[in-house]
């Protein structure tokens, strides 16, 4: 199945030039900090074409979040009810996913360099694993079956409209604009449900419909303050916490009756 | 004033958030019922994982019956030995309701059964209490006597084992009924988000024949308990109460219920059954009727992958 073929590869090496293009880029933040203010961040990436002989380039700036399991179900009609199916379990899915270029996608290079480099949502290797079997069919080894059939495209176009509902995945073909001749710049919107982890900004630079030349940027999104301190007293001292959120509830219960009375 | 949970990991409005808080506080204190059934679905609506909006939404209950139960121990209208009694079946039940709530979440079946709960549950027990309590005001409207209440004791209440006195409800019973009520309403309350009162209230009026002015408060003392230790349990096994949402909700929970509390004397206490009864069906069919209508979204994301 096409959707199911390894993930990218690096990339073809640039083929050899005088002057090798090459592209160079830098964020206006690498480290978000997740405070209890924090209602989503936009994040500025600025680069630069550097090419001697000036041919024609195309920029794709490629953001993805940590990698997480989705669990996802399908609403199936049994006697009047709408009743979720069986969970699958998706892999390969990053919990954060945005695809900008200078042009769309599919203009910019063919389908199998897209595919090999896992540039745009149609090319990220989203694949249920529990649900496949490998086998033996007329005589070829090795190949795999999904359990979910003809239904598979359905399941994983859901994942991504789910996702992108969510504002979690984005292509945007007009996302990386050349503000000067060679410098170009595109946002990064991570919204407040953006997972937290280590993110990538991978920016390649294409020329004639090849990868030429490729810049790995990194982005981390993380709690802080009161937030992170919460967050791992509820994970690292879970009763305690319990027993403090408790605690707070009562003791508010207590001084508002105690407050109402003399009023 | 946006603020960030977490927990929850997601960012809401505070404001909207304490008046909601208050809201069903005004409610809880009103009628004697936690609130949760009317919250935790609205949390849900607002994005909140369902998981941490069942969780902290026992922790705002716990609040909420905290500051009206007070009251009603000063007006000496709380049996504090029933309300220890089904406390006790209360706290085997959220162990019980916590493990299956687990197992659904595993299955996938989790939505419809809280779904079909709110159903069945809400729709039932709303449609009885409007039923019963608008035949009482339309008797008192025609003049006509209340019904007799029959003092008639159910058998099965005298005939079981281990009976015990309950001097503030006059009552002289098995503790079988009382824990097993306990058991069934923790489990509930585990699954579905809520403290119970919606069903303590009706089952202790009905079933254990206890004299209405104590209901309530022991309703509420029960709840305490058991959504306390929900909470904890919660908390420690599955790290899922939100301790800024829970805050939020509770600022005005607490007020809310002061005022629903004093508001209470102004209204006959047929004419609370039956408005309660309302927003109880309504809520119930709200839920329930979901799973009739075709989805817009046929898939859905869960929560964690297990």
């Amino acid at each position: 199945m096409a959707a199911d073929l390894p993930p990218a590869g690096p990339p073809a090496a640039p083929p050899p030039a005088l002057a090798a293009p090459s592209v160079s880029a830098a964020l206006t933040e690498t480290q978000v900090r997740v405070t209890s203010s924090f209602s989503g961040a936009r994040i500025v990436l600025y680069g630069a074409v550097l090419d001697p002989a000036d041919r024609p380039s195309d920029v794709v700036v490629i953001v993805r979040g940590p990698d997480q399991p989705i669990r996802m179900a399908r609403k199936t009609r049994v006697a009047g009810l709408w009743i979720n199916s069986r969970p699958v379990v998706f892999q390969g899915a990053p919990g954060f996913y945005m695809a900008a270029s200078t042009r769309p996608l599919e203009t910019i290079a063919g389908f199998g360099t897209l595919r090999r480099l896992g540039a745009g949502i149609d090319h990220l290797a989203i694949n249920a694993p529990m649900e496949q079997r490998i086998e033996t069919r007329y005589g070829v080894r090795d190949v795999v079956v999904s359990r979910l059939g003809a239904d598979y495209l359905d399941w994983r176009r859901a994942v991504v409209r789910l996702k992108e509902n969510a504002g979690l995945y984005d292509t945007d073909s007009t996302g990386v604009r050349f503000v000067d001749k060679d410098l170009f710049r595109a946002e990064i919107d991570l919204p407040a449900e953006a997972p937290i982890g280590a993110y990538t900004a991978e920016i390649l630079l294409f020329q004639n419909g090849e990868p030429v030349h490729r810049r790995m940027r990194s982005l981390t999104v993380e709690k802080a303050g009161a937030e992170r301190a919460l967050y791992l007293f509820a994970h690292r001292r879970p009763w305690f916490y319990g027993l403090a959120t408790v605690i707070i509830a009562l003791g508010a219960g207590w001084a508002a009756s105690v407050a109402f009375r003399r009023s | 004033m946006d603020f960030y949970l977490p927990i929850a990991e997601v960012s809401v409005n505070a404001p909207l958030l304490v008046a909601l808080g208050a809201a069903v506080g005004f409610v809880s204190g009103l009628f004697g019922i936690g609130g949760g059934f009317l919250m935790t679905p609205v949390l849900v609506f607002l994005g909140i994982p369902p998981v941490v909006a069942v969780a902290s939404e026992a922790n705002h209950v716990a609040a909420s019956s905290m500051s009206s139960v007070i009251a009603y121990g000063r007006r000496r209208a709380v049996d504090f030995r029933m309300g220890g009694v089904l406390a006790a079946g209360g706290a085997v039940g959220s162990f019980l309701g916590v493990e299956i709530f687990r197992w659904l979440r595993l299955l996938g079946q989790a939505d419809l059964v809280v779904s079909l709960s709110y159903l069945i549950f809400l729709g039932v027990i709303g449609g009885l209490m409007l039923s019963e309590s608008v035949g009482a005001i339309l008797r008192r409207r025609r003049g006509e006597p209340p019904r007799a209440r029959r003092d008639r004791r159910p058998l099965w209440l005298y005939g079981l084992p281990l009976k015990m006195r309950f001097p503030r409800s006059r009552l002289y019973i098995s503790v079988i009924p009382p824990v097993a009520l306990g058991v069934f309403v923790g489990v509930l309350s585990a699954i579905m988000g809520v403290g119970g009162g919606f069903i303590l209230v009706p089952a202790m009026v009905y079933l254990l024949r206890m004299p209405a002015g104590v209901v309530v408060g022991t309703s509420l003392f029960q709840i305490i308990i058991t959504t306390s230790l929900t909470s904890v349990l919660q908390a420690g096994r599955n790290q899922t109460v939100d301790i800024v949402l829970a805050t939020l909700l509770l600022i005005g929970g607490v007020l809310g219920a002061q005022l629903g509390a004093k508001a209470s004397a102004r209204f006959r206490a047929e004419e609370l059954r039956a408005l309660l009864g309302l927003i109880v069906l309504l809520m119930g069919l709200q839920m329930g009727l979901g799973l009739f209508v075709t989805p817009d979204e046929p898939f859905v994301m869960m929560q964690g992958a297990g």
